[in-house]
C-alpha cells in the first residue's frame, strides 16, 4: 500500500473510535496481510474508488460488536441485531470517510460507496491479488482490527 | 451516543425545537443508517424537534418532501446512499422548492463536497461522528 | 541491504527467543539433539583403529589431527538397532566434554536447530528407548519431538560408580598406530571434502535462524568463497555461535553503496546498460528499496540517460519504519555530483529531489512474498533483497521476472547474487559492475 496512504487510516482509525467510544485505545503494530479475509465473525465493508480501487474492512468478533454498538447507542443490547449492525456499519464508514478526508486535503482524490456487513465464521470476500494493511486497535469491548486494501490504478 | 445534561437555567427556556407559536419544527432525516437516523431523531426530539419522516436513500428523500411539502422546516441529508446520493438529492429538492431549508449531515469532509453543497444551496454541513451541542447549535441557525 | 533484524525473526518464530542451539541427528529411526556448545565439529569417518579389549560400544579411536580420540557407538551404547553405513562410513559427532574430547557414531545427523529453552520439557520415561537419566530433555520443533541427550552424564568423567562410564583409555602406542596413519591421508580426503560441506551447511542454518538470509543457487558461489577465507581467520572453530559471528560472516556481502545514494561512478556504469534512447513509458521495479536511496539513485541516472521517458519506479519495502521516510527523503550532503545536482533543488530542511523525480517514485509498504500486479517492466533493481526471502519464494519471485519483464530488459541484483535460472539471462559487464538483460 502506498506509504502516503497509511497515516490518514491510522488516524483516523484511531480518532474515531476514541470519539465515539469514549475510551483508552490501545494501537498495536501495523502488519501486512496476504489477503483482506476478514476472520473474527463480524466485517462491515466500505468500497473504495476515484484514484485507487479497493476496500476498508473494519473486522471484530461478533462479543465486541455487540459491546461496541452498546456504547454508541447509550443502551445495552443483547444481540446483533438491525440496530447493532447498522452501529457497527456507520463506524466502518466514519472511519474510512475521515481517512478518505485526511488523503484528500494530501492531493489524492478517493470516493467510497455505501458501506455492507458481513457476519458469519467462513467469510469470503473476494480480493485477487490485493494484500492487507491491517491496523490493529484494542479496547475495553475487544479487539478490532481495521483492514484495508488498496491497488493503484495503473 | 449518550446525550450531555444542559445546565438548568434561571429562566425557564422555550426547547430550541419549537417556533415562537410553540408548535415543533417538523424535519425529514434522509439517512441510509438505522443508527444515524436513530441518533438524530434523538437529538432533536430531545430539544422539540418533531421528525415527520425518514428517508434510506436520496430518491426516497426527494420524494417525501415533494408528498409532505409545505410541512417541513428543515431536512437533514446524509450525502453516501445507495440509489441516489445526498448531493443530487439536494439538487432536486432545491429544484422543487428553492427555499427548502437542506442541512448535509455527512461522515466526508472533503472541502470540495462541502463547497458544492453549499453552492447547490445547503444551508450548513455537519461532519459525522455527531455531537449534540454541535448538531443543535448549526440546525437552531439554519432555522432562525 | 535488506537487513532482518533479530526481532522480527523472533516474530516470526512466534515471539519466543532462541537461547539453545542443538545438533540433530538419529539413532534408530527417533531423533535426538545435543547442545551445539558440547559439540566440537562432525565428520564422516571412513574407518578407524579397531581397538580390541575395548567395552563393546567402543568402536576404537580416531586420529583428528594429531589428537587420538576414542569413538564410542551410540547405538550399541543404548543397545540400539545399529543401521549399517552403505560405504562403510559413519557419521560421528565430535564432543567436546569437560574433561575430554570425543567422537560418537550416529545412525545420521540432521542439521542445527535453534529453539527457545524455555519449550525443552522434562523426560518422561515414555519419550526414549534410553535411560531417563540421560536425557535432559525433550523438545518439539516444525512437527518432530527431539530427546535432547545429556552428554556430560552419558559420556563425562564423573559417572564414576556407572559401569557404563567411559573409560580414559590410554592412547595406543606410535606402533600400533602405524596401520591407522597409512590410511589417514585417505579418510583427511573424503571426510574434509564431506565436512566442508556439512560445516558450510551448519553455517548457512545459522544464518537463516540469526538474520533470515537464505542461501540458495542466488548466493552458493558468494557462501563458498566467504567460507574459504572464513576458515583462515578462524581456524578450526568455524562455527557460528551467536549472532556477532553471524553477522561477522555476513560483513563483506552488501553491495556497494548499500543504504546510501551511488555515487557518479558507480551510476554511470549502471546507465551504460541501459538503451541509449527509448520512447513512452520505462517501468521500473525496485524491491527492498529500505529508506529510498537506491530508488532516487535509480530515478536520478535513468532521468540523466534518458531524459524524454515517462518514468515510473515502484519502490516496495516490508519494512514500514524505513520507507514511509522515502518519500519525504532530504538529501544533506555538500553534493552527490553532476549527477544529481541537476535533479535536487533548496527546500526549508535541505536539498530535496525535484517534483519531475519524485512523482517518478511510487513508495508502497508491501511484503513481495505476497501476490502483486506488476506492468510489463523495462528494469528490476533487487539487490540484496532475494537472499533474504526464503528459497521457494525465490523461485517464485525469478518467475514474475520471466512473466512480467520485457525481453532485453535490465536486471540489477546484489553485486555477491546471480540469478537462480543462468539460462534465461545475458550477463553484461563494465568494469566488474554487473547486470542481466533478459533474453
Amino acid at each position: 500500500m502506498r506509504v502516503e496512504y497509511i497515516n490518514p487510516f491510522v488516524e483516523a482509525a484511531y480518532s474515531i473510535m476514541t470519539e465515539v467510544l469514549q475510551t483508552e485505545v490501545e494501537r498495536k503494530d501495523l502488519y501486512l496481510k496476504k489477503t483482506t479475509q476478514p476472520v473474527m465473525g463480524v466485517a462491515a465493508l466500505v468500497g473504495l474508488a476515484g484514484d485507487v480501487e479497493g476496500r476498508v474492512l473494519i473486522d471484530m468478533s461478533q462479543d465486541t460488536a455487540i459491546k461496541i454498538a452498546s456504547t454508541m447507542n447509550g443502551e445495552e443490547l443483547t444481540s446483533l441485531d438491525e440496530l447493532a449492525k447498522a452501529t457497527i456499519t456507520e463506524l466502518a464508514n466514519m472511519i474510512t470517510a475521515q481517512a478518505v478526508t485526511k488523503l484528500f486535503d494530501l492531493g489524492f482524490k478517493f470516493d467510497l460507496t455505501p458501506p455492507s456487513i458481513i457476519t458469519g465464521d467462513n467469510m469470503s470476500v473476494s480480493n485477487a491479488n490485493v494484500e492487507a494493511l491491517i491496523v490493529p486497535l484494542e479496547m475495553p469491548q475487544g479487539l478490532v482490527e481495521i483492514n484495508v486494501a488498496i491497488r493503484e490504478r495503473a | 451516543m449518550k446525550t450531555t445534561s444542559d445546565f438548568p437555567s434561571i429562566n425557564e427556556r422555550a426547547p430550541e425545537g419549537q417556533n415562537n407559536g410553540g408548535a415543533a419544527f417538523k424535519v425529514l432525516v434522509v439517512d441510509d443508517s438505522m443508527f444515524v437516523t436513530k441518533q438524530i431523531g434523538q437529538i432533536l426530539s430531545s430539544e422539540g424537534f418533531e421528525v415527520v419522516a425518514t428517508a434510506a436513500d436520496g430518491l426516497e428523500g426527494v420524494e417525501k418532501y415533494k408528498e409532505l411539502y409545505p410541512h417541513v422546516d428543515l431536512v437533514t441529508m446524509d450525502i453516501t446512499m445507495p440509489r441516489m446520493d445526498g448531493v443530487s438529492a439536494l439538487k432536486k429538492i432545491i429544484e422543487f422548492d428553492k427555499d427548502a431549508k437542506v442541512v448535509m449531515i455527512s461522515a466526508l469532509g472533503k472541502q470540495d463536497l462541502v463547497k458544492k453543497a453549499l453552492l447547490i444551496g445547503a444551508k450548513n454541513y455537519i461532519v459525522k461522528p455527531l455531537d449534540r451541542k454541535k448538531v443543535l447549535e448549526r440546525v437552531v441557525s439554519v432555522l432562525k | 541491504m535488506k537487513h532482518v533484524s533479530l526481532k522480527e525473526t523472533k516474530n516470526l518464530k512466534d515471539q519466543t527467543r532462541i537461547d539453545f542451539k542443538m545438533v540433530t541427528f538419529s539413532l534408530a529411526g527417533k531423533d535426538y539433539g545435543i547442545d551445539i556448545m558440547k559439540v566440537k565439529e562432525i565428520s564422516k569417518a571412513a574407518n578407524f583403529t579397531f581397538v580390541p579389549n575395548a567395552a563393546p560400544f567402543v568402536k576404537g579411536v580416531y586420529n583428528l589431527r594429531g589428537d587420538i580420540i576414542s569413538v564410542i557407538d551410540m547405538r550399541v551404547f543404548f543397545n540400539l538397532e545399529a543401521e549399517k553405513a552403505e560405504d562403510n562410513t559413519e557419521n560421528m559427532i565430535i564432543l567436546r566434554l569437560d574433561s575430554h574430547v570425543l567422537s560418537i557414531i550416529v545412525d545420521s545427523i540432521d542439521k542445527v536447530i535453534g529453539i527457545s529453552s524455555e519449550s525443552i520439557q522434562p523426560p518422561h520415561p515414555l519419550f526414549g528407548d534410553i535411560n531417563i537419566k540421560y536425557i535432559s530433555g525433550v523438545v518439539e520443533n516444525d512437527g518432530r519431538l527431539y530427546v535432547i541427550l545429556d552428554v556430560e552424564r552419558i559420556l563425562g568423567d564423573d559417572e564414576q560408580g556407572d559401569g557404563r562410564a567411559v573409560e580414559q583409555r590410554p592412547a595406543p602406542s606410535i606402533s600400533s598406530a602405524a596401520p591407522f596413519n597409512a590410511r589417514e591421508s585417505t579418510v583427511s580426503t573424503t571426510a574434509s571434502a564431506v565436512k566442508e560441506d556439512v560445516d558450510i551447511g551448519f553455517i548457512e542454518e545459522t544464518l537463516i535462524t540469526f538474520l533470515s538470509f537464505y542461501s540458495s543457487p542466488v548466493n552458493q558461489d558468494w557462501i563458498r568463497s566467504r567460507f574459504t577465507a572464513w576458515k583462515k581467520q578462524k581456524g578450526e572453530d568455524v562455527q557460528l555461535a551467536n549472532e556477532q559471528d553471524a553477522e561477522a560472516y555476513l560483513s563483506p556481502f552488501p553491495s556497494p553503496f548499500s543504504g546510501s545514494y551511488w555515487n557518479s561512478d558507480f551510476a554511470e556504469k549502471v546507465a551504460s546498460f541501459l538503451p541509449e534512447d527509448h520512447a513512452g513509458n520505462f517501468y521500473v521495479w525496485n524491491p527492498g528499496c529500505e529508506s529510498g536511496y537506491e530508488s532516487y539513485s535509480v530515478a536520478c541516472l535513468i532521468k540523466n540517460r534518458l531524459p524524454n521517458i515517462h518514468l515510473r519506479i515502484i519502490a516496495h519495502d516490508n519494512d514500514l519504519i524505513r520507507i514511509s521516510t522515502a518519500p519525504g527523503l532530504v538529501v544533506n550532503q555538500a553534493s552527490l555530483g553532476n549527477l544529481y545536482d541537476d535533479f535536487l533543488t533548496e527546500g526549508s530542511r535541505g536539498k530535496q529531489f525535484k517534483k519531475e523525480i519524485k512523482d517518478a517514485i511510487l513508495f508502497e509498504y508491501h511484503d513481495i512474498t505476497h501476490d502483486n500486479t506488476l506492468p510489463k517492466l523495462d528494469m528490476v533493481v533487487m539487490r540484496d533483497t532475494v537472499s533474504y526471502i526464503a528459497p521457494d519464494r525465490q523461485q517464485h519471485i525469478f518467475n514474475t521476472l520471466e512473466e512480467v519483464m520485457k525481453p532485453g530488459g535490465l536486471l540489477i541484483l546484489g553485486a555477491h547474487e546471480q540469478p537462480i535460472n543462468p539460462g534465461a539471462w545475458e550477463k553484461v559487464d563494465n568494469s566488474g559492475v554487473v547486470a542481466y538483460k533478459k533474453k
